[in-house]
């Protein structure tokens, strides 16, 4: 099969997570003795593409009108290029960017397309892929008929590529402006670097109980944990009748209702009223004390401890990680 | 101004989801079926605009069998002016529902789509930009903040990287993230004046549309049952349990 | 028999009556086994509001509540937990028949020397400025009144508990009732037989069934309940200690939450489940309104009208569960005639959290001493037994149902005060 992998980068250095999806990529093309080529779409985009060489050939379309990865111009120039290089599969790694702009470009080419895929399998009949569905309740093996192929790659599925020994070529592909129009104007961007995300969209939630005794407590242990996870910071109801966590980060049946892939629970003790909120997280770690706690029967991972040691420590490891 | 809402009908996904033991499908069956918690919010959206505007007609559509009219009455309750099932009972993958909706946008002429960033049920997360690459529209997918000025739309998305704002002519297709709003519940006056909303029904056959399967699902299989309860005694072994590949802290790259 | 599943009382259910009941009695030395089919408080424990009036139509049902509320401030220093707030409540009539059923209540209270008087309709407006008071005709204030926290409470009970060694084994529904020559020896779980020559029905709405298993009728039914909880507003703030709010004509009761307002409905018409057609595994937290709910619809709109600010944009959370009803809005506490030892405990008809701190001590007392400090005339497990009109499944649920929809509309009058004087 000849398989393409979009590089998704951020005009200076790729993501790490197309690095995954480069490596699904290299064991189909292994297995059906075909090929992987990058595609790599940009304004100033030789510094990405040197990067990308490193790990496989390269095809570059460089033009101004890529400056912001808009969903309707990468879409074409991804289809254009599929076409005239008779791709087989499309693969990005699935993120927000894929997100966008891969169906769309699946679209313009026939519509064969399946979701942050986990796992695949070449088989007699063709290839076989394992899509996670229902909140990841349930996956689904799944055949796509049609051709192209297009696939979103969940990237943690995946270990990330190694680059080669010596660098492989680049391809420059000249394109109409017309087929890179965009009819969406780029306003602005809004970084979230300082702000924590919200406990509804977070992929890691930290969440306190009782056993944090005042706010500067539950920001110092709770807040920061969050921090160094990268996660957002979420409450008991008891911290926020007690003035101690403010309103908006309650998890419970009366508050929010939150689904991350990791819920930390730091002395929550697990009534089944702050479950009602989190239950349906993908893992869940409980660090309580007391050792009968009714969160450690739902927790994938319990930990016996005060909050007031064990987060510190955590804190401290995963800073000096 | 008219306001096109596809809202598909899922199994309430709070609930236990099993696949059935021969993996051929997912049991549903004791499972209370929902309008799409994404479409329940892009439906909230258009209905606003049309209470910030006051010229707009919403319209949902529905495509499937016969438990539709279910989440469309649910659409019409929530403000929706009328409503549009087209009755189909084969299974159809997001292509198949993207090329019936281009159909039915042909016939309305919306100037604006508004659905769910995602069904909860299959989760793929792909109709949306496939109907718009059919009609040709703009899209701005993840949409957290929508303002329609003139012709034109000022959307706020959800990126990995922050907020992205766009601004994009109509007509277009804008799908719905989470934070966009929260759904409202109907109201008395809204759920008597739904049951004499206008429901039409188009048989799928009465579509230019033959249906193409891009993608058939070979089997189902449920998560691995959890391993709860299970306790690490420091530290360090939760770290490692949690930085393992597969696991939540694992860093990638 | 091993003799590791053998005790002295096996309570069936680990709600707020069935903890309650055990913290008691392993508090006078009896070994207590507690079956709970899903988690502790899974049931309408973990769904319930916890309002707290103490003031009954009858003097005993509120010594009762009264009393209750001195185990809880006991149960608070035990486990070190804050269970009550005091938050005082209101009762507000819009009608000349509420004001008199208001009036009555006040003379009731009084006589019997309970702290509760009239307001007038400007210190309400004082008290909740963010509710609508122009239409009020009179209201009746009681400062000692609030509500229990459901979640504090539960876990309290177990807490206490195990100190005092009940063992409490979760996930492991009862299937079977065990009777021998009508006397009851155990339960039957999936895995394993318990033994003991007492066993308390402590099962909720599931406790019918439970009787069930016993070939006995327990007249219970399993009736829908909704209220909503608003996210914080900071145009209208909910002090954490503003009054509950008991709105009998609009059938809605309030109270603050976590900066936004519980708004609860008895509807009119409410919602019946078939307990035994839900499935094995059903998990009442995971219980959702839909969009277009005609009950939440009618909450919403009672609940606009009282409080303006809140409608159908309000962003809310709607909670739904299952309460137990019994015909005559009274629990089941004690035994009936055909099968000695087998000892029920359900029904509580939307008020279990705030009256479990008191049943469990007068279900130890029956279990224990065979008869109650308490004069329990009024909830005696047999009322009904064997009563034609109180068999079969569909009239038991009607009669509850009726009840229910009743249960606020209706205009209440209280009577005979059994150990007070006429009401009115």
């Amino acid at each position: 099969m000849k398989v393409l992998v979009i590089a998704e980068h951020d005009g200076k250095s790729l993501r790490a997570a197309s690095l995954s999806c480069l490596t699904f990529a290299q064991q189909v093309a292994q297995a059906t003795e075909g090929t992987v080529s990058w595609l790599v779409l940009g304004s100033q985009a030789t510094g990405v593409a040197a990067e990308a060489a490193k790990f496989a050939p390269v095809l570059l379309v460089e033009s101004s009108r890529l400056a912001r990865p808009m969903a309707d111009s990468c879409a074409a120039a991804i289809a254009n290029v599929a076409k005239n290089h008779n791709v087989n599969l499309i693969a990005a790694a699935s993120t927000s960017f894929s997100k966008d702009v891969l169906p769309r470009a699946a679209a313009l080419l026939g519509g064969a397309m399946a979701s942050d895929i986990v796992r695949h399998e070449v088989t007699a009949e063709g290839l076989l892929f394992d899509s996670p569905q229902y909140a990841g309740a349930v996956t689904a093996t799944v055949q796509l008929l049609g051709s192209p192929q297009v696939v979103s790659v969940r990237s943690s599925a995946y270990p990330a590529a190694t680059p080669a020994a010596a660098p492989f070529g680049i391809e420059a592909i000249a394109m109409e402006d017309a087929t890179l129009a965009s009819r969406c104007e780029f306003v602005e961007l809004k970084t979230k670097q300082n702000s924590r995300p919200d406990v509804t969209e977070a992929r890691i939630v930290v969440s306190g109980g009782r056993a944090l005794r005042n706010s500067a407590d539950f920001e110092g242990l709770v807040g920061k944990l969050a921090d160094v996870m990268g996660g957002a910071a979420g409450s008991s109801r008891a911290l926020v009748d007690a003035g101690i966590a403010p309103n908006e980060l309650q998890v419970g049946q009366t508050g929010k209702i939150v689904a991350p892939e990791l819920y930390v629970a730091l002395g929550i003790s697990g009534a089944v009223q702050h479950l009602a909120g989190m239950k349906n997280s993908r893992t869940i770690v409980a660090i309580n004390s007391d050792p009968d706690a009714p969160i450690f029967d739902v927790a994938d991972l319990g930990l016996v401890g005060d909050v007031y040691e064990v987060v510190p420590q955590l804190i401290e490891r995963l800073q000096s990680r | 101004m008219k306001i096109l809402v596809p809202t598909k009908r899922v199994p309430d996904t709070d609930q236990k989801i099993v696949a059935s033991d021969d993996g051929s499908r997912v049991n549903v069956e004791h499972i209370p079926f929902i309008i799409n918690p994404f479409d329940a919010i892009a439906l909230e959206e258009a209905v606003r605009i049309g209470e910030q505007r006051g010229d707009v007609e919403v319209v949902a559509v529905g495509i499937g069998g016969e438990g539709y009219e279910q989440p469309l009455r649910t659409a019409l309750a929530m403000g929706a002016q009328r409503a549009v099932h087209v009755r189909c009972d084969e299974s159809l993958d997001p292509w198949n529902v993207a090329r019936l909706l281009q159909a039915v946008v042909l016939r309305e002429t919306p100037q604006l789509v508004i659905m769910g960033k995602q069904a909860v049920d299959d989760d793929a997360n792909q109709t949306g930009q496939f109907l718009a690459a059919l009609l040709g529209w703009p899209q701005a997918t993840f949409a957290s903040r929508v303002v329609v000025e003139g012709d034109r739309l000022t959307v706020d998305r959800e990126t990995d990287h922050g907020i992205e704002t766009v601004r994009l002519p109509l007509p277009a297709v804008v799908t719905a993230d989470l934070r966009l709003n929260e759904p409202r519940y109907a109201s008395m006056a809204g759920i008597m004046k739904a049951r004499k909303k206008p429901l039409d029904v188009i048989a799928v056959g009465d579509l230019p549309v033959a249906i193409e399967p891009r993608l058939r699902v070979i089997s189902y299989r449920s998560a691995e049952s959890r391993k709860r309860g299970e306790r690490v005694k420091s530290v360090d072994e939760l770290l490692d349990r949690l930085t393992q590949p597969g696991a939540a802290l694992h860093k990638r790259g | 028999m091993t003799q590791m599943n053998t005790a002295d009382v096996i309570i069936i259910g680990a709600g707020v009556a069935g903890l309650s009941t055990a913290m008691q009695l392993a508090g006078r030395g009896a070994k207590v086994i507690v079956l709970e089919r899903d988690r502790v408080g899974n049931g309408s424990t973990g769904r319930a509001a916890g309002l707290l009036g103490q003031l009954r139509g009858k003097a005993e049902q509120t010594r009762m509540l009264v009393d209750g509320l001195a185990i809880v401030k006991e149960l608070e220093k035990l486990a070190d937990v804050e269970i009550f707030v005091q938050t005082g409540s209101l009762r507000i009539a819009e009608t000349p028949e509420r004001a008199e059923e208001i009036s009555a209540l006040v003379e009731m209270g009084k006589s019997i020397g309970f702290d509760i008087d009239h307001m007038s309709i400007d210190d309400v407006a004082r008290h909740l400025p963010y509710m609508r008071t122009d239409d009020l005709v009179d209201a009746c204030y009681c400062p000692t009144d609030g509500h229990l926290q459901p979640a504090e409470l539960a876990a309290a009970y177990l807490k206490v508990g195990k100190q005092r060694g009940v063992r409490c084994e979760t996930n492991t529904p009862v299937t079977g009732i065990i009777v021998e020559a009508g006397q009851v020896r155990g339960v039957r779980t999936a895995a394993a037989e318990y033994f003991a020559p007492v066993v308390m029905n402590a099962g909720g709405p599931w406790s019918y069934l439970n009787a069930e298993l016993a070939e006995t009728v327990l007249p219970t039914a399993a009736i829908g309940h909704y209220y909503l909880t608003t996210r914080p507003d900071p145009a209208n703030p909910v002090d954490r200690l503003s009054p509950a709010v008991r709105d009998r004509e609009l059938r809605i009761y309030t109270r603050p939450e976590s900066g936004g307002l519980i708004v609860g409905i008895y509807d009119a018409e409410p919602d019946r489940y078939d307990m035994g057609k839900l499935p094995a595994d059903f998990d009442m937290s995971r219980m959702k309104a839909a969009r277009d709910s005609l009950q939440v619809a009618q909450l919403i709109e009672a609940t606009h009208h009282r409080f303006p600010w809140i409608n159908e944009r309000t962003p809310m959370t709607i909670t739904t569960g299952i309460m137990t009803f019994t015909p005559d809005a009274r629990p089941f506490c004690g035994e009936m005639p055909n099968i000695q030892g087998l000892f029920h405990c359900s029904g509580f008809s939307g008020h279990g959290i705030v009256q479990s701190p008191v049943i469990g001590l007068i279900m130890s007392q029956l279990i224990l001493d065979g008869h109650s400090t308490y004069d329990v005339s009024s909830i005696e497990a047999d009322r009904y037994f064997d009563m034609p009109g109180y068999i079969d499944r569909r009239d038991i649920e009607d009669r509850c149902a009726a009840m229910a929809g009743n249960y606020y509309g209706k205009v209440e009058r209280p009577t005979v005060a059994a150990g007070g004087q006429a009401a009115k």
